[in-house]
């Protein structure tokens, strides 16, 4: 990669859940929050903030919401200061200006910060928010929501593949499972098994509530600094190697094979290619389980395995611990929650602490050196993907 | 400039021909209004409504290199220039994909759950049209169904498109 190396170096994940707290006090909650997970961390440092935030317009009623994090955050960004937006991948576009502002040298400390409010008293306006991700004007008057988008895949899926129901709920009972292990998942608390989960309604045939990421409340943050820095902040720093995105569609006419994720394949590729490895090199993958039939077309378009695999993968255990890698040590989305904005950020906030050795051990990955984030907006029609390393001691 | 009527956004004074706003539009903000512009005054597509309005389904096609366009554009996304041509576009076609919206509907759809959708290939023409699926529970859809276009009137006076499954 051009420029100097830089590094994720700290970070926070607040509670997601269903939060009694407006979209400024949970900027003002994670503010606070990432000054204390990063002691060494002074305001003054921060030269420059980017803020992941999907739809404040629509959720919170609320634009220019990159000075009203910062004000609430208790920053004062001399260098640059942006909100980015790309629906689901708002997180992890904060993340890659971030990189590409320090790796040029126009920053040398930022904070890349998500945050997202989705619980309102109308829970109908919080669906039309969801909605105007698609093609507003021509999709949108049909009722074009995610599920029945995903719902979609899911159906050409298991016409094309022979995937089947218990194989979606293989992947959202390991997630559950590991958000049972992360206290700051929305379903931290509750247990999923695979019967459940085939017992619970049908939100978009043929995908049952736990099939469907949650409306979720929360904020996350993360610090980076380039290669002079950052043994200031953390003796274990996850360097960034590797980034590409692809987008090559937006009306669901132009999606082409629903069940093949191409620009995802061309993004991972970009991403991967930078950094220098394969697929079969990383220890973990953060990916986008929107829905589960999501992970399962990611395991696929990652080449983890080979098309119409990606069910059997799931089944397996391939993406378990004791698999091929880790996919979602996390809880993913299906486990967390999915506040729009801050997905892509708590995953980078996973990868910092995998490769810190500060998860709870039920989830730590044994050794993990090299790390793939992945995030797909909308109707999968944009893919983001990061390539990190760990540094320094395990 | 009048005053906004109720549910209507504020706009200048509108001809008393025009129909008075109904149910449906109410429940719709502009801001939350998912249904397009349809008029000259507002979109250079207007001729996709006007010819909708007529029972025409329609759509741009580069004549330079014969693409069809979907949506209707006013530049080619190839070669960028920007006399496009109108052309109908066959009325049937086949369900490729479907699904149904059982639980959280967008405002102003909530009364209408369970409803279906789907990607529809046109007979004919090398296009997947998203759409409602109307005429038969979800429950009884099969791919490869066939189906037909159809424009209807969304209640405050605009067209929109949907299917219809035949036979």
């Amino acid at each position: 990669m051009s420029g100097r190396a830089v590094a994720v170096v700290g970070g926070i994940t607040t509670k997601f859940g269903v939060r009694p707290t407006t979209w400024a006090e949970l900027a003002q909650e994670v503010g606070a929050a990432v000054f204390r997970a990063v002691p060494e961390l002074r305001t003054e440092d921060v030269d420059s903030l980017f803020v992941g935030a999907a739809e404040p317009e629509r959720f919170a009623f609320q634009s220019h919401v990159a000075p009203l994090a910062a004000e609430q955050m208790g920053l004062q960004p001399y260098r640059i200061l942006q909100r980015t937006e790309l629906a689901c991948a708002s997180g992890q576009s904060a993340i890659r200006s971030a990189y590409a502002a320090i790796a040029s040298g126009l920053s040398d400390v930022a904070v890349a910060v998500g945050i997202e409010k989705m619980n309102l008293p109308s829970m109908a306006e919080a669906n039309s928010a969801m909605a105007c991700v698609m093609d507003r004007a021509w999709d949108g008057p049909h009722g074009a929501t995610a599920p029945p988008f995903f719902a979609m895949v899911a159906q050409r899926h298991m016409l094309e593949y022979g995937t089947t129901e218990e194989q979606l709920a293989a992947v959202s009972e390991k997630n559950h499972r590991f958000a049972n292990t992360n206290p700051t998942a929305h379903f931290h608390e509750k247990k999923f098994s695979r019967d459940k989960l085939l017992r619970l309604p049908v939100i978009a045939p043929p995908l049952r509530l736990g099939d469907c990421s949650s409306m979720t409340d929360g904020a996350a943050a993360v610090v980076l600094t380039s290669e002079e820095r950052a043994k200031s902040y953390t003796d274990t720093p996850a360097w960034v190697r590797g980034s590409g995105q692809y987008s090559d569609f937006h009306n669901l006419a132009n999606a082409g094979s629903l069940t093949q994720w191409s620009g995802l394949t061309r993004a991972a590729r970009e991403a991967l290619g930078r950094a220098g490895i394969g697929v079969r090199d990383l220890d973990l993958a953060e990916v986008h389980d929107c829905f589960s039939i999501s992970e399962i077309v990611e395991y696929e378009a990652l080449g983890l395995c080979a098309p119409g695999e990606g069910g059997r993968f799931a089944a397996d255990g391939r993406g378990d611990l004791g698999g091929d890698l880790v996919v979602n040590p996390r809880g993913g989305l299906l486990g967390c929650g999915h506040p729009l904005g801050a997905t892509g950020i708590a995953q980078a906030v996973e990868v910092y602490q995998q490769f810190s050795s500060t998860v709870p051990p039920a989830r730590q990955v044994p050794d993990p050196e090299w790390a793939l984030v992945h995030n797909l907006s909308g109707s999968a029609n944009v893919h983001s993907v990061m390539v990190y390393q760990r540094g320094g001691a395990a | 400039m009048a005053p906004p009527t109720e549910g209507s956004p504020a706009r200048s004074p509108e001809p008393e021909s025009v129909p008075k706003p109904s149910k449906t539009f109410e429940k719709r903000p502009f801001l939350l209004d998912f249904f397009p512009l349809e008029t000259a005054d507002q979109t250079r597509l207007h001729r996709f409504y006007d010819r909708l309005r007529a029972g025409r389904l329609s759509t741009t096609r580069c004549p330079r290199d014969g693409t069809l366009h979907w949506p209707p554009r006013t530049a080619c996304p190839k070669c960028h220039q920007e006399e496009l041509e109108w052309v109908d576009l066959p009325e049937t076609g086949h369900l490729y994909a479907f699904s149904a919206v059982l639980a959280g509907a967008p405002l102003g759809m909530e009364a209408e759950v369970p409803f279906a959708v789907g990607l529809v290939d046109l007979d004919g023409a090398p296009l997947r049209l998203f759409g409602r699926i109307e005429g038969q529970p979800w429950t009884e859809l099969r791919i490869g169904q066939p189906v037909r276009a159809e424009s209807y009137d969304i209640g405050d006076g605009r067209v929109f498109y949907r299917f219809r499954t035949v036979g």
